[in-house]
């Protein structure tokens, strides 16, 4: 905080024993006088003797004060420079300046642009660096930005990086931008260090940072830290806070419901209209009424009659921050999926497998045709081997003995690009064959989940029932359960299952009652496998026959159908998006952006046949559509980026509360610049002039106490 | 130094020449054997009785005495002795403290000296009988009441021979005075009363009941009434040669404040006991001091009469 022009002066400061000497030398030669009678003295003595010990105290203490005063003025203060910087004043500045570009700066109040007021601000520090300093420019959005790696002494192109600078739409990630900031400038230790962060002040924001309050305390303390704020006030914004489908899955012309969250940011209660828009047209105005800083979720059923990806968007009258008034969600709206079942062979006496009996009437009760959730397809292994498994959601492989080479291969690579395998043994499974031919085969490409033991109990006698226990109910398939009365998969009995040891990787979702694996899972490349370890039918369980059967599995395909392809509306700008495809034939793929032209992304090709598509270029908000073109046509994926909703909140937080950071508020029209008080901050303000007024006072203090006014007053009167 | 010039400290022609023409008053009535200038106050109050005359026409009707008209049923003057002579002591203060001398001409004891010479030479020049007595810590000399100018230079001679030194015992030195004067007399005092004040005041005012008339000089330097120091010094006592150092500047307030408590104390008790107090200081000219103290006589015994 105190730095000093001429140092060298200080040593003046040992001038301040003269005065001392000066007090003890002369209290010891008093000049000597005769008087009649001391006795009116001595008790004049006794009554002034405190006030005249507090008078010379108090001279001795004027007379140092104007010998330091003198010193310090000498030596050229400056108060309120870097603190503990250990380079003396005219040394020259390394800074960085973090220009806060995350989406509540985008609020436009009274007609003034938060933005671009940070921005002036950012150049008049920037007009501050002088030849031998140099600098760098943050922005401060989620994840951050460092736009010079390297401190650079090129101050025009400083400053053409912060007229450039976009508003992102992303959260603000001020912990990690800081540390960056402070890690650029801490190796110089012979410049003058500061960070200055240009920034709203939204509570959500700084509050990651304060709640981790270690992290400013670790920061050298010869790092100067900077606050300048922008904007005054939190103007009132409401703004659509979350989009979201109620089901996982969506399927053509059946009534989907969504939810719509609005919060009001304002400590006013508000009225507003939440409009639902899907593909483009309005579908429903709600009127909401919202209390003060409150939110309120809005129930809106929608259909859609056709299959695809549609931008469904909720939509609110455009306000102080008009980003945070619309949300997309890219919702698929699928047809039925095809699910194929490799069922057993008939019967000894022709009859058809009960195992696939059984399973298909839990996956399509009305074997409907038209308006079913699933359509079913059943096939024997060598009947499989011919299809084409992409066009199916799920391959259920029920009470298989053994499998041709080229349909396991078929289904590896089909379970790695994002299928469904459901796997149910029963009294044909060879578990030799299974371990053999699914798991160690494979190798990297395995498809059970678990090794496959020796079967436990008898279905036979049927003396021991065992029950599932230990439900995963934060999976999908189980999720159903854990609410009240949804049923209860445990009152399923099962007689007989398989013993299995579960890979590494894999979770197991429920177990047999006595602590062994029951169903287990385990995701594998874009898709999923699921063992079942007892059968399909009643042969070794009643589960079928239970009422909970049927939602389970209905549970557990929608959940893997849900993760397939890219997740709808969660992206935050520009977050990275990445989709595994397996298609040979993809030749291109193509980004189109809400707004702009298409942009052409790179494929990169990863082992077992599966493509990689990723890309940042997630910066806008809205809606995105991935078009996959191959020799076979084309297809569409979709997805939508969404401001996150606490940079919605604009409330902000009081300077004050803000730890290690110096404050440089700065108002318009104010006497001081932003860049006058920038450099009082750099090299601190000089106040040799102040303590020269202060020297003058106190010398004049000291001299009309030590030098009195001769004796004035009348003598003594008859 | 030869008689006259050293009988000239004390009786400067000047002083002389202004008080000269002032007659002495004495407030109090004094018996003497020879008739001088004062007018006894009170003459009719049969305080000195001489004879009883018959009324004539023309006599005051105050003074006829109406106690004997009662019984004789005659009118009678009552006769008093109209003038009285004046025995007095001039007291000096020769202690050690009376030797300050400060920027003044004369030190406290000259100062005092010149002061008692003068009125000496007044009274004796009026036939008054005037005695000098000499104290510190007690009497050291005393001269007898005597009348005729021949005494002055006795007077002077004792004043010239006082050395100052030793402490200041007022009340010792009052006590041997009265047991002298066995008559009613006049007493004038020259000291800076460095003593116990309430001592002094007692002293004085046995004496007053005593019907002796009482002047008191308060003899004080101007350095001792305006503490004019401005310096840190070391005071030493020139009675008890103790010494103090002191900031003079911050101690002249509050030693203004003592002397003026004490010099008002001394005022208003003394002159409630009808004992006459004067501030002599002794940077003023002594014809001043002086013509102060006849104007204050004067103006007293007019008030009386």
């Amino acid at each position: 905080m105190l730095s000093f022009g001429h140092p060298l002066f200080l040593t003046g400061l040992l001038t301040a024993a003269v005065p001392i000497w000066l007090h003890l030398y002369f209290r010891r030669t008093p000049v000597p006088k005769d008087f009649p009678s001391l006795r009116l003295i001595r008790l004049s003595v006794d009554a002034v003797i405190r006030r005249l010990k507090l008078r010379n105290w108090l001279l001795l203490a004027l007379r140092l004060a104007v010998l330091l005063l003198l010193v310090l003025a000498l030596a050229r203060p400056f108060v309120g420079g870097t603190f503990g910087n250990i380079a003396h004043t005219g040394s020259p500045s390394a800074f960085v300046v973090i220009l806060d570009n995350s989406l509540s700066m985008g609020v436009t109040h009274q007609g003034i642009s938060l933005y671009n007021s940070a921005k002036a601000k950012a150049l008049e520090v920037l007009d501050q660096m002088g030849p031998y300093d140099k600098a760098s420019v943050a922005l401060l959005h989620d994840p951050g930005t460092l736009l010079f790696t390297q401190l650079s002494w090129d101050k025009n192109d400083l400053k053409e990086a912060v007229r450039n600078a976009p508003l992102s739409l992303s959260g603000t990630n001020l912990t990690g931008v800081l540390q960056a900031a402070v890690k650029l400038v801490a190796p110089v230790r012979s410049y003058k260090r500061t960070v200055y962060l240009i920034t709203d002040l939204t509570r959500v924001a700084w509050k990651p940072l304060l709640d981790n309050g270690d992290l400013l305390a670790r920061i050298d303390p010869g790092i100067e830290l900077v606050l300048i704020p922008v904007g005054d006030g939190s103007p009132p914004n409401l703004a659509v806070a979350g989009l979201e489908l109620e089901q996982p899955l969506v399927m053509k012309g059946r009534t989907a419901v969504l939810w719509a969250t609005v919060a009001n940011h304002s400590d006013r209660p508000r009225q507003t209209r939440l409009s639902i828009l899907v593909a483009g047209d309005k579908k429903q105005d709600l009127p909401i009424d919202l209390e003060a800083r409150s939110r309120k979720r809005v129930k809106v059923p929608i259909t859609f009659p056709a299959e695809g990806v549609v931008d469904v968007a909720a939509l609110l009258p455009a306000d102080s921050l008009p980003e945070d008034d619309v949300r997309h969600l890219a919702v698929p709206v699928l047809a039925p999926p095809k699910i194929l079942v490799v069922k057993p062979p008939p019967e000894r006496d022709g009859s058809p497998s009960r195992d696939d009996i059984f399973l298909r009437f839990a996956l399509n009760p009305l074997n409907r045709t038209e308006g079913a959730t699933f359509l079913v397809e059943s096939r024997l292994p060598e009947e499989a081997v011919s299809l084409r498994l992409a066009d199916y959601t799920a391959v259920f492989l029920v009470n298989q003995r053994q499998l041709p080479a080229p349909f396991v291969d078929a289904l590896a690579g089909f379970v790695l690009g994002g299928g469904y395998c459901v796997i149910f043994p029963g009294s044909r499974t060879d578990p030799e064959w299974y371990n053999s031919a699914l798991l160690d085969a494979l190798g990297g490409r395995y498809l059970l989940p678990a090794r496959l033991f020796k079967r436990v109990g008898n279905a036979v006698s049927r003396n021991i029932a065992y029950q599932l226990t230990d439900l995963d109910t934060g999976h999908p398939a189980f999720s159903l359960f854990g609410a009240e009365g949804n049923g209860d998969p445990r009152r399923a009995q099962v007689w007989e299952f398989f013993q299995v040891q579960p890979n590494p990787g894999a979770l197991v979702l429920a177990r047999m009652s006595h602590g062994l694996p029951g169903l287990v899972e385990e995701r594998r490349g874009q898709g999923k496998t699921l063992l079942v370890t007892f059968t399909a039918d009643t042969a070794w369980t009643n589960w079928p026959l239970k009422p909970t059967f049927l939602p389970f599995l209905h549970q557990a395909l929608a959940g893997m159908l849900g993760r397939r392809g890219l997740r709808g509306g969660s992206i935050l700008p520009g977050a990275p998006v990445s989709l595994v495809v397996q298609e040979e034939n993809l030749q291109k793929v193509t980004l189109l952006p809400p707004q702009g032209a298409g942009i052409e992304l790179p494929i990169r090709r990863e082992g077992e046949g599966l493509l990689h598509i990723s890309t940042t270029r997630t910066e806008q908000t809205g809606f995105y559509r991935l078009v996959l073109t191959g020799k076979e046509g084309t297809r569409t994926e979709a997805f939508a980026v969404n401001p996150p909703p606490d940079e919605s909140d604009l409330e902000r937080i009081p300077a004050r509360k803000i730890p290690r950071f110096t404050e440089l508020s700065h108002r318009a029209g104010s006497a001081t610049s932003l860049g006058q008080k920038v450099q009082e901050v750099r090299e601190g303000r000089d106040v040799s002039g102040g303590l020269l007024w202060l020297l003058l006072v106190v010398a004049l203090v000291e001299t009309a106490l030590a030098n009195r006014p001769p004796a004035q007053r009348p003598g003594v009167t008859a | 130094m030869d008689k006259t010039r050293r009988l000239s400290r004390f009786l400067d022609p000047k002083v002389l020449a202004s008080i000269a023409s002032m007659e002495i008053r004495a407030r109090s009535v004094v018996e003497g054997a020879i008739e001088g200038l004062h007018k006894s106050p009170f003459k009719g109050f049969n305080v000195e009785f001489a004879e009883y005359r018959s009324y004539v026409p023309g006599d005051p009707i105050k003074d006829i005495d109406w106690k004997v008209f009662a019984r004789t049923d005659k009118y009678y003057i009552k006769e008093h002795e109209e003038e009285t002579n004046l025995s007095g002591y001039l007291i000096l203060d020769t202690s050690g403290s009376m030797s300050f001398r400060g920027e003044s001409a004369f030190s406290k004891l000259e100062y005092a000296a010149t002061l008692a010479a003068s009125l000496a030479f007044l009274m004796l020049k009026q036939q008054d009988s005037v005695g000098l007595v000499t104290f510190a810590e007690g009497v050291r000399k005393i001269v007898r009441p005597k009348a005729g100018m021949g005494h002055l230079k006795g007077i002077c001679r004792e004043l010239e021979a006082s050395e100052p030194g030793g402490a200041t015992d007022i009340g010792e030195t009052l006590d041997r005075v009265a047991e002298t004067m066995r008559k009613r007399g006049l007493l004038i005092m020259f000291s800076d009363l460095m003593d116990s004040a309430e001592a002094i005041i007692a002293k004085a005012r046995q004496l007053r009941t005593r019907r002796h008339e009482i002047l008191l000089f308060h003899v004080l330097d101007r350095q001792e009434l305006t503490f004019p120091f401005e310096d840190t010094i070391l005071f030493r006592d020139l009675e008890d040669k103790s010494e103090i150092v002191a900031d003079a500047y911050a101690l002249r307030r509050e030693y203004l404040r003592r002397l003026q408590q004490m010099v008002t104390t001394f005022q208003s008790a003394l002159r409630r006991a009808g004992i006459d107090y004067l501030l002599a200081d002794t940077s003023r000219p002594i014809e001043a001091t002086l013509r102060q103290f006849f104007t204050r006589r004067m103006s007293g015994a007019a008030r009386v009469a």
